[in-house]
């Protein structure tokens, strides 16, 4: 019961926050945030599960079954969590804290619903990282929207509302395409399953010909076609190229505390969806084309790269390097090892911290600055030290620095892709895509050079003074966590791996 | 005394240490952290002799140490190998830990003079960067595997940045800082493919001992074990392609050509970080890794060919571009370029020991000419231009006579230190070629060449700065330095005089006397380890087919005096223009090939058309592309639903409620549609 517990004190905190006054709201929110956090690491301390929790020879950790109504096919209510869902609960519950944190300077009008909304929006995301039924998965899933939108449309930019539809529409008609994708399959299986279980799903895929064919059409192509809209149904919310648009508009116009949740976690629902969904419970559609995922994974890396150099917003150019990464975490996937799976979700708990950790930093220089172009500003060394000395240091994560997660998440995708076994010319692929840690060292440092350093210069009319310390904190915890993870990556890792193996031994890989 | 072994670690830690310390305290020291840095540096060396001198004088097993310290991830049956952290100590490294800590620590006193007594601001940063930059080096020193190797490899790089651009508020250095870090990333991009693929090839990247990859590399060629080998290629072509993509690591931090273009521009950095980066940490690891893998190098006489060829090429090429600078330290950034030149001449001309031996000597003398040329600069108020001083011989005697030294070991003038060790280069590329391998002859022709170049440049910047008369107000009146920079260049300037003694080769040939003691020493590896001198020439004769000629005690004696001659022959045309009192530039004799030099080859325009020129027009065409095609025919879309009709067109409007009425009823139908054909209801 203790995810439960955990989402219910999350849903209430939200609640209370919302109807507190908003003189109050952020701190009652940040303390009210430390009960998700504090139990998302009991849960972490405590965790026994092993194995992947969709797949055979499972324990599944804190699991609840609930039989909740018969419709033909048996709705549950179904949570748990394995070596794969736990760290994201983990990131989960840090990023918001620090997010709510780092919303104090910015966020001054409405602020009780604002912390309201952000406490919902973790509640939805809790929910889609524990659920293990596909309607209650699907049900928090569409959670997570509501307030996502709100939150970039009511204290957004300029262009919120421009940004906030873009983003409802896109994801959410990705969201009925994967959805139809899903119930063909699941369809397609007739009497093999008996509910929506993602593990019983997953489990009579395994066991293979339980999909039969439906209308006329042969078993392979239903599959290929269920892959085919659940892989860009979750592409667009990752996303990859070309199905990318949404994000740089939704992130400039957000507010940072929201880029912060978006970029560090609502990303990570797309690839965590696509490994749950699409290289969990069809790897024979997802080795069939390796290739063809693995072009797009290069092309997300190295045209997302290539936009951000184009930036001259450093919240934009954050934006699309997020694009770049995450092509890291495709080609993990379909790399089928265990470094490249385990590095793949590595890549999305120490991309969280970073991405996290960038936005919040740009946000902090835009607290005291009021611009984020790189040309309205130089020198701001000078003024601000401390912020300025934790920017470096996260650019270099960013980088791949050893010794923060960053390297340790690319350098196992790395190991991991180069020899995949379903993979052709595998090398060439993630050689191609490894170029990207050079591209994404040329525009940050290109960025630093030109915002950090230099002769102190401000295009805008602001005194700039050191931030206060509410503003730096959030950002050393989060640079601590990057740091601890890339000494120590087996924190997450030894129970990413545990959960990541099935899946690989499923189509008898190797490394 | 086996038991230091335990404390290798420490070696690292220390100044790690004094990193942390001088960032968070550093403000509240009185010497803001310089102390804590010269502390643990000096603990640093203390330990690191007592580790050489043990590697010395112990027998078997005991002279070397190869431990696994921490796992960073643990394989599993499906994920056959682990990553980890390790300390290798066997003679090559415990050397490297003696030079590295000794310049480290000799560049923190030295900082006390350059930058305290300067009274220059942010000094806890300056010296945290020093730390941290002392703990990478360090432990890339002792790295057990090639894995650990990158990581720290990378971090030198990361403080190289801090430190070239430690006066951030000016504009030069923080683009210099850039332009160091991106190109050495571009080359770390290859060592990383390069490293990966060792991974995947051998599934260990361990460099010493019977389960090390070069040892299983060698076995594969003899068919004695398997490997993974990729891309269609057998396994010799995979070990040579395998070995260039680490060159490219190699070839950005050791400043070789075509990546050599960073060097010269950090000189935007404190003179002390200079001297540390040219003698001791960033660009000496890249050779370091080479000479740590030797054992898989040994095996590709491809791969040996091409360092041996780009090092024969770069220090020469290198030497000719310092014959026209102006600035002091402009000059020595390009010998440092060409010196590294001569050791990958060496190590792909089969010399190991001469490439090792031209490290260690090189380390002395260039940090001996870096914090000399930090001594001037100080004296002249920080004008670094040799046509603004001259006549400082006898205002600073310590300076002149250490920077002597150090001078003519960089020229390669006997007795000095320089002269063994690059008449060593010189030899043994020469045996090799004119034994089975003549193509390593073009890699020597070049690097003899490059002799005269040295010997020119160095004497001209030696009587530029320091002879004649003083060409300005400040050389007449040069600001007095202190113990804190004379002392090093003393400890320094011995050094460089008489290091050559550890490794005189010649003599022991003349004369039978067994005083090839860094041969020795090197040999002394353990011999599970496979790093040992006669293992790498085993390796090098029948792997990479490297005979060596006899060219008996003449050719030896013919060989030294035709490297000493020439050097002297380029010194003595630098006497002869410019040892005059009032001295003229003579490079405008050169025509258009002093336009040339000046602009370096114009090497660095093209790279910089290359990022600027190219890839940024090109992500600014993506950016377009992006925002008018990707994004026009999303926008597109939503435009055509527009027009699809009035229910449609509400879709635009901005109610959530009508989304959300939209998907709901969507999904009911949805619900329905495949209830109906699934047979659901």
């Amino acid at each position: 019961m203790l995810i439960e517990a955990l989402l219910v004190a999350t849903l209430l905190a939200a609640g209370v926050v919302f109807f507190a006054p908003d003189r109050y709201a952020g701190k009652l929110a940040a303390v009210l945030s430390l009960l998700p956090l504090v139990g998302s690491l009991w849960l972490w301390l405590d965790f026994e599960g092993s194995g992947n929790a969709l797949l055979d020879g499972s324990e599944i950790a804190y699991e609840t079954t609930i039989e909740w109504m018969d419709i033909g096919y048996t709705l549950q209510w179904h949570v748990g969590l394995d070596g794969v869902s736990l760290p994201l609960i983990v990131l989960t519950t840090i990023l918001t804290t620090a997010a709510i944190v780092s919303a104090w300077t910015p966020i001054d009008e409405r602020q009780s619903q604002f912390y309201g909304l952000v406490l919902l929006l973790e509640f939805g995301l809790l929910g889609v990282f524990a659920a293990l039924d596909f309607f209650v998965w699907f049900v928090f899933w569409e959670v997570v929207l509501v307030p996502m939108y709100f939150l970039i449309a009511i204290w957004g930019g300029p262009r919120r509302k421009y940004a906030a539809i873009k983003f409802f529409v896109y994801t959410n008609v990705a969201s009925l395409i994967m959805f139809v994708g899903f119930l063909t399959l699941v369809f397609a299986m007739g009497d093999s399953v008996t509910t929506l279980g993602l593990p019983e799903v997953a489990q009579a895929l395994q066991a293979g010909g339980a999909v039969g064919s439906i209308a006329g059409f042969a078993p392979e192509t239903v599959k290929l076609f269920a892959f085919a809209l659940m892989f860009f149904g979750f592409a667009v919310k990752v996303p990859v190229v070309p199905v990318h648009t949404w994000l740089p508009d939704a992130h400039v116009e957000a507010p940072t505390p929201v880029s912060v949740l978006l970029a560090g976690v609502l990303l990570k629902m797309g690839t965590y969806a696509l490994l749950r969904f699409n290289f969990t419970m069809l790897p024979d559609v997802a080795t069939d084309y390796a290739e063809l995922i693995a072009v797009i994974a290069v092309i997300s890396v190295i045209y997302g790269a290539m936009l951000a150099l184009a930036q001259q917003d450093l919240k934009r150019i954050v934006a699309y390097s997020s694009i770049s990464s995450m092509g890291y975490v495709i080609l993990g996937l379909v790399a089928y090892t265990t470094y490249g799976v385990g590095g793949a979700t590595f890549q999305m708990i120490s991309h969280g911290f970073i991405s996290g950790l960038m936005f919040m930093v740009v946000g902090v220089i835009y607290n005291e600055t009021h611009t984020r172009m790189v040309g309205d500003m130089s020198g701001m060394a000078d003024r601000m030290p401390w912020t300025v000395g934790i920017f470096v240091a996260a650019a270099f994560g960013y980088m791949g620095l050893p010794l923060m997660s960053g390297f340790a998440a690319e350098v196992f995708v790395f190991l991991g892709s180069f020899d995949a076994p379903y993979l052709s010319l595998a090398p060439l692929f993630t050689a191609a895509a490894m170029f990207g840690i050079v591209i994404v060292a040329g525009y940050l440092l290109w960025a630093m050079q030109r915002t950090l350093f230099g002769e102190f210069d401000l295009g805008t009319d602001y005194e700039v003074g050191r931030a206060p310390l509410h503003d730096v904190a959030p950002l050393a915890v989060l640079l601590a966590c990057v740091i601890v993870l890339g000494v120590n990556p087996d924190l997450f890792m030894g129970m990413i791996q545990d959960a990541i193996n099935p899946i690989v031994n499923s189509l008898g890989g190797g490394a | 005394m086996t038991w230091i072994y335990d404390l290798v670690p420490a070696i690292a830690l220390l100044p790690l240490v004094s990193f942390v310390v001088a960032l968070f305290a550093g403000k509240y020291l009185p010497k803001k952290g310089a102390l804590a840095g010269i502390a643990a540096t000096g603990g640093s060396l203390v330990l690191s002799l007592l580790v050489a001198l043990t590697v010395a004088t112990s027998d078997g097993a005991d002279t070397g140490y190869n431990e696994t310290l921490y796992t960073f991830l643990e394989g599993s049956s499906s994920a056959p190998f682990s990553l980890e952290l390790g300390v290798l100590i066997d003679p090559l490294s415990a050397l490297m830990l003696v030079v590295v800590s000794l310049i480290s620590f000799l560049v923190h006193v030295f900082s006390l003079g350059y930058m305290n007594d300067e009274g220059e601001t942010g000094l806890p940063r300056y010296y945290a960067g020093l730390g941290l930059f002392s703990f990478s080096m360090l432990a890339f020193v002792f790295a057990s595997n090639i894995l650990m190797a990158f990581m720290f490899f990378e971090l030198v790089g990361l403080c190289s940045y801090l430190l070239i651009g430690f006066w951030f508020r000016e504009a030069g250095p923080p683009s210099a800082a850039k332009k160091a870090f991106l190109v050495t990333r571009f080359g770390d991009y290859f060592f990383l493919v390069g490293v990966v693929a060792i991974f995947a090839t051998f599934g260990t990247g361990a460099f010493a001992g019977s389960e090390s990859f070069p040892h299983l590399a060698e076995q594969a060629l003899h068919g004695e074990h398997s490997v993974n080998t990729f891309l269609g290629l057998g396994e010799q072509a995979w070990f040579t392609v395998v070995g260039l993509l680490v060159l490219g690591g190699v070839i950005g931090k050791s400043a070789q050509f075509p990546l050599h273009t960073w060097l010269p521009d950090a000189m935007e950095g404190p003179t002390p970080v200079s001297a540390l980066i040219h003698a001791a940490t960033m660009v000496a690891a890249g050779v370091f890794l080479v000479a740590r893998m030797y054992g898989f190098y040994a095996l590709s006489p491809t791969a040996l060919g091409v360092i041996a060829f780009i090092g024969g090429f770069t220090a020469l090429f290198a030497a000719t571009m310092g014959v026209v600078k102006q600035e002091l330290k402009q000059v020595l950034a390009y010998s440092t370029i060409s010196q590294y030149g001569y050791m990958m001449l060496a190590l792909g001309g089969g010399g190991y020991v001469a490439a090792v031996f031209h490290l260690t000597t090189h380390a002395v003398f260039k940090a001996l000419l870096f914090l000399g040329a930090g001594s001037v600069i100080i004296a002249m108020h920080h004008n670094e231009n040799m046509w603004d001083m001259g006549g400082l011989k006898e205002k600073m005697p310590v300076t002149y006579w250490t920077f002597l030294a150090g001078s003519l070991a960089l020229a390669g003038i006997f007795p000095f230190a320089g002269f063994w060790s690059k008449d060593e280069v010189l030899y043994e590329t020469l045996i090799h070629g004119l034994g089975e391998s003549p193509l390593l002859l073009g890699g020597y022709a070049m690097g003899l060449l490059a002799v005269v170049f040295t010997g020119f440049y160095t004497f001209r910047m030696v009587f530029l700065t320091f002879h004649g008369e003083p060409r300005t107000d400040v050389a007449e009146d040069p600001e007095p330095v202190r113990w804190n920079v004379k002392g090093p260049l003393v400890v320094l300037g011995v050094l460089a005089t008489v290091l050559g003694a550890i490794n005189m080769v010649p003599i022991k040939k003349l004369t039978d006397a067994d005083i090839d003691f860094l041969h020795q020493f090197l040999d002394e590896a353990p011999s599970g380890f496979l790093t040992s001198v006669h293992h790498y020439a085993e390796l090098l004769e029948v792997e990479a087919g490297y005979g060596a000629a006899d060219i008996g005690t003449t050719g030896l004696l013919a060989s030294a005096a035709l490297s000493l001659g020439l050097a002297l022959a380029g010194a003595g045309l630098a006497y002869r223009l410019y040892n005059v009192p009032e001295p003229v530039e003579h490079t405008d004799k050169l025509g258009r090939v002093k336009t040339l030099l000046m602009h370096n080859y114009y090497q660095d325009e093209y790279q910089v058309w290359l990022a600027t020129g190219l890839t940024v027009p090109v992500a600014k065409a993506a950016d377009t592309f992006d925002q008018g095609i990707i994004d026009g025919v999303v926008n597109g879309i939503s435009s055509v639903s527009r027009f699809a009709g009035r229910g449609v067109r509400r879709i635009q409007t901005g109610v959530v409620r009508n989304y959300a009425a939209l998907l709901t009823l969507a999904l009911v139908l949805l619900v329905a549609f495949f209830g109906v054909t699934g047979g659901w209801f």
